[in-house]
């Protein structure tokens, strides 16, 4: 992290509705403060179930205002979804890290005329951004057998390339955050996005 | 000990109401508001209702207000139009117990149809108005609104903003988080004070407008609520709320008058920073409330010429103009990019869009595209189901206000009819809207002999705002057993003869049935059943099987579903969501394909 330049991250975290941006990006967070810094998240709900696009932004460092990132500010764009990647990727600072998970979810066909989903998402990912971290978490989620985890995937993904908020902080904010019948797979998502990306 | 924990500003002003005592808490769910009253039905040891209108909640807390309590009422920004009626005399027959009024408004309209600036509905009722700019300040002016409404005898308005309730930040609480109630005042009657007959209402008149001067008095003395923030002295910036952090963000240099508490304006304040600085800015988001009434002292500020004045604002704008300002004030941000929207960033502007749909198997699908196939007129109304407005469905004519539906379509059937136009009209409402405001219209109809045919989509919840109980479910808000209204027999018991009940995933049933109530010449109630899909998640049938080679004829993208995927154009079902509700397969033309279960579901 440069922090001397950015003293304040900025992290963008996109998707589908019903896709859990909104309950990782409360447990970023809810990282961030355990790890001492003061925090601001800013999120839209309403639709967020219907599987529109949602955003969450949420900002760490040692006095934050605004909660909305400014500029092209994004340290982190994590994106659960291809498309949602390349939707918001002009936010994300040239020298930013794209964590992104690898699946594609076709737009709802609204009879609006053809606009094909772009098939060379990834390519053009990696065309625009220099540090892509192209991530298989739906697929690491489902051979847990719990699809909904694709979250705690891409959270082990972010703590990987997060060296200021220590694993262990995650570990506790997860286990306070699902029921006890939901921890160990969350927990396993987790560590299994963690290890992914730290070979990366 | 005091401790760290992170809330919304919702959250954050639930903390407050019961930091401060708070006994009492009512609601209609709005977004942003919802969170407010469902983190105190969760929390527990204050009593907290939904009510079936804003109205009825503002006056539910009213009545608990002069009976002694410290009351809580929270509604959306619209909502506040709804509850205006009773906010209005009783900012004269002020307050016993405390009584706070959260506004929650949408600049950017995320979820609302306007985007009003209720600090004009404050000054226009002629009560205070606090401004947090986040979750600290949320809880903290909750408990000092409680202080201010028992202080100078009147309703006061918390006013926040999207940005501030559905944002999170930290707020320094006390550990146990367990305050004691305040104490429940005497109820004593008082004629003079509490019936608003006109002799009694005139001298309260006078009384408001002197309330009013000693609140300008207390908000320039209350400097932890108005505070100077002295900066470079060239700019100085009068801002508040949410916006109060892009200054900080954008200007960090620069001096402010940061107002928390901006009505009644503090002038003399506002007048001494004014002198303070080379040339005053005003940043708000919406209407130029604070702006005028600087210039009206006859400061030439700066604001609107430079700060939008729809939409909400962000660190960009507020740094981008700044920038146009053109005094060579430099914010630091670079607005070359950021918030520009997609189109304009550099991932081209060919992207699908992704709108939000109904959902997979939602009960609300059969009945617009049986609609739509009948090319009906529809008056629509506030919910989930306005997505019955957008493509593939496109089967709503208008989406006005809570309730209107039945009401239009009373009125437009009457214009058609005038016309000698043959379309036929038809209002389509909610179970919770048709609770909050759709009786009344629907009396309208019978007294004045309409015949129109009204379906109410009951999901069995308020869905849109994330599924809050209300009087047709029989559950209250603190998920104990409560009284249960039955939609059905309410609509028989006001005269409606014609009522009836279908099953929105039998195509050919709603047809037959819009059919036949269209046909009859008096009013008629078609009520369409079936839960909600985040309410009940347990499968319909199994997901739904594809038989042949799709041809790609295309009808079953009419449905919108979120689980029939167009690839080559053929369609692919997705089995992660398909829950089976058969519409698809009923309107196959090629009968392609089936669902297996106990009751298999054949094509029509």
């Amino acid at each position: 992290m440069s922090a001397e330049q950015s003293p304040i991250r900025n992290v963008l975290l996109v998707g589908l509705g019903g896709h859990g941006v909104l309950s990782l990006s409360r447990i970023v967070a809810e990282g961030a403060l355990a790890a001492g810094f003061d925090v601001r998240k800013s999120e839209i709900h309403g639709m967020s179930q219907r599987r529109g696009s949602v955003v969450s932004e949420v900002r760490y460092g040692k006095v934050v205002h605004s909660p909305l990132i400014p500029g092209r500010g994004a340290n982190v764009l994590l994106s659960l979804e291809l498309l949602e990647a390349l939707r918001h990727l002009h936010r994300l600072r040239p020298d930013g890290v794209l964590l992104v998970n690898d699946q594609r979810i076709t737009p709802a066909p609204t009879g609006s005329g053809p606009v094909e989903y772009p098939e060379d998402a990834v390519e053009r990912l990696r065309e625009l951004v220099t540090d892509v971290r192209v991530v298989p978490a739906h697929d690491v989620a489902s051979e847990l057998g719990e699809p909904r985890a694709t979250n705690m995937v891409m959270l082990g993904a972010f703590a990987a390339i997060t060296s200021e908020i220590e694993p262990e902080v995650w570990v506790q904010i997860i286990e306070s955050a699902f029921r006890p019948d939901l921890r160990p797979v969350n927990l396993a998502a987790f560590r299994r996005g963690l290890e992914l990306t730290s070979g990366a | 000990m005091p401790s760290k924990i992170l809330l919304s500003g919702n959250e954050a002003i639930a903390e407050g109401a019961l930091e401060a005592g708070a006994h009492f808490a009512s609601a209609y769910p709005g977004t942003p508001s919802t969170e407010i009253l469902e983190t105190l039905a969760r929390r527990g040891g204050i009593r907290s209702e939904w009510a079936p209108n804003e109205k009825v909640a503002y006056e539910a807390a009213y009545g608990a207000c002069l009976g002694g309590l410290r009351a809580l009422v929270s509604m959306k920004h619209v909502g506040v139009n709804v509850a205006a009626d009773p906010l209005f005399s009783s900012s004269y027959s002020g307050v016993n117990g405390g009584l706070v009024l959260v506004s929650a408004d949408d600049p950017a309209m995320h979820s609302s149809q306007n985007e009003q600036d209720n600090r004009q509905l404050a000054r226009a009722a002629k009560i205070p108005v606090l401004e947090p700019a986040d979750s600290q300040e949320a809880k903290d002016f909750t408990v000092r609104a409680f202080e201010i409404s028992e202080r100078f005898d009147t309703p006061v308005m918390l006013r926040v903003t999207t940005r501030i309730c559905h944002s999170m930040s930290p707020v320094e609480t006390e550990r146990d988080r367990s305050w004691p109630k305040a104490p429940i005042r005497d109820y004593d009657r008082n004629f003079s004070k509490y019936v608003l007959l006109p002799a009694n209402a005139r001298p309260r008149h006078t009384f408001v407008e002197r309330r009013m001067e000693e609140l300008e008095e207390y908000a320039t003395s209350e400097r932890d609520l108005n505070r100077i923030e002295w900066g470079d002295r060239t700019v100085g910036v009068i801002t508040g709320g949410v916006a109060y952090q892009y200054v900080r963000e954008a200007m960090p240099d620069a001096s402010i008058l940061k107002l928390g508490m901006p009505h009644p304006l503090p002038r003399e304040l506002v007048r001494e920073f004014a002198e303070g600085v080379d040339e005053i800015y005003v940043v708000e988001e919406l209407d130029p409330f604070i702006e005028l009434q600087v210039r009206a002292l006859g400061i030439p500020a700066i604001g609107k010429e430079i700060f939008p004045l729809t939409g909400e604002l962000n660190p960009d704008l507020v740094a981008r103009g700044f920038q146009l300002s053109g005094n060579g004030v430099s914010s630091g941000i670079d607005v070359s990019s950021g918030h520009a929207p997609a189109a304009e960033g550099p991932a081209s502007p060919t992207l699908p869009v992704r709108p939000p749909v109904l959902c997979a198997g939602c009960g609300h699908r059969g009945v617009f595209y049986t609609l739509s196939k009948l090319g009906l007129i529809v008056t629509g109304d506030i919910g989930c189901y306005t997505l019955g407005a957008l493509r593939p469905l496109e089967s709503m004519d208008t989406c006005l206000c809570m309730g209107a539906s039945i009401g239009m379509a009373h009125g437009m059937e009457a214009a058609l009819r005038a016309a000698g136009d043959e379309r036929r009209v038809v209002g389509v409402i909610g179970d919770s809207t048709f609770m909050h405001s759709g009786i009344t219209g629907l009396i309208n109809t019978v007294y004045n002999g309409g015949s129109s045919t009204v379906l109410v989509l009951d999901n069995g919840t308020t869905a849109m705002t994330g599924r809050q109980d209300h009087p047709g479910t029989g559950v209250t808000a603190s998920g104990e057993p409560g009284g249960l209204v039955d939609i059905s027999a309410l609509c028989r018991a006001i005269g409606i003869r014609r009522v009836r009940t279908v099953d929105p995933y039998d195509l050919e049933a709603l047809e037959t049935a819009l059919e036949e109530e269209l046909a009859a010449d008096e009013p008629s109630v078609i009520v369409c059943r079936a839960v909600c899909r985040l309410v009940d998640r347990t499968p319909i049938a199994p997901s739904v099987q594809l038989d042949i080679e799709c041809p790609g004829c295309g009808t079953c993208f009419e449905l919108g579903c979120p689980a029939i995927e167009e690839l080559d154009g053929a369609a692919v079902f997705d089995p992660e969501i398909c829950c089976g509700c058969g519409l698809c397969v009923q309107i196959c033309p090629f009968c392609g394909l089936h669902i297996e279960g106990p009751e298999e579901l054949e094509p029509v």
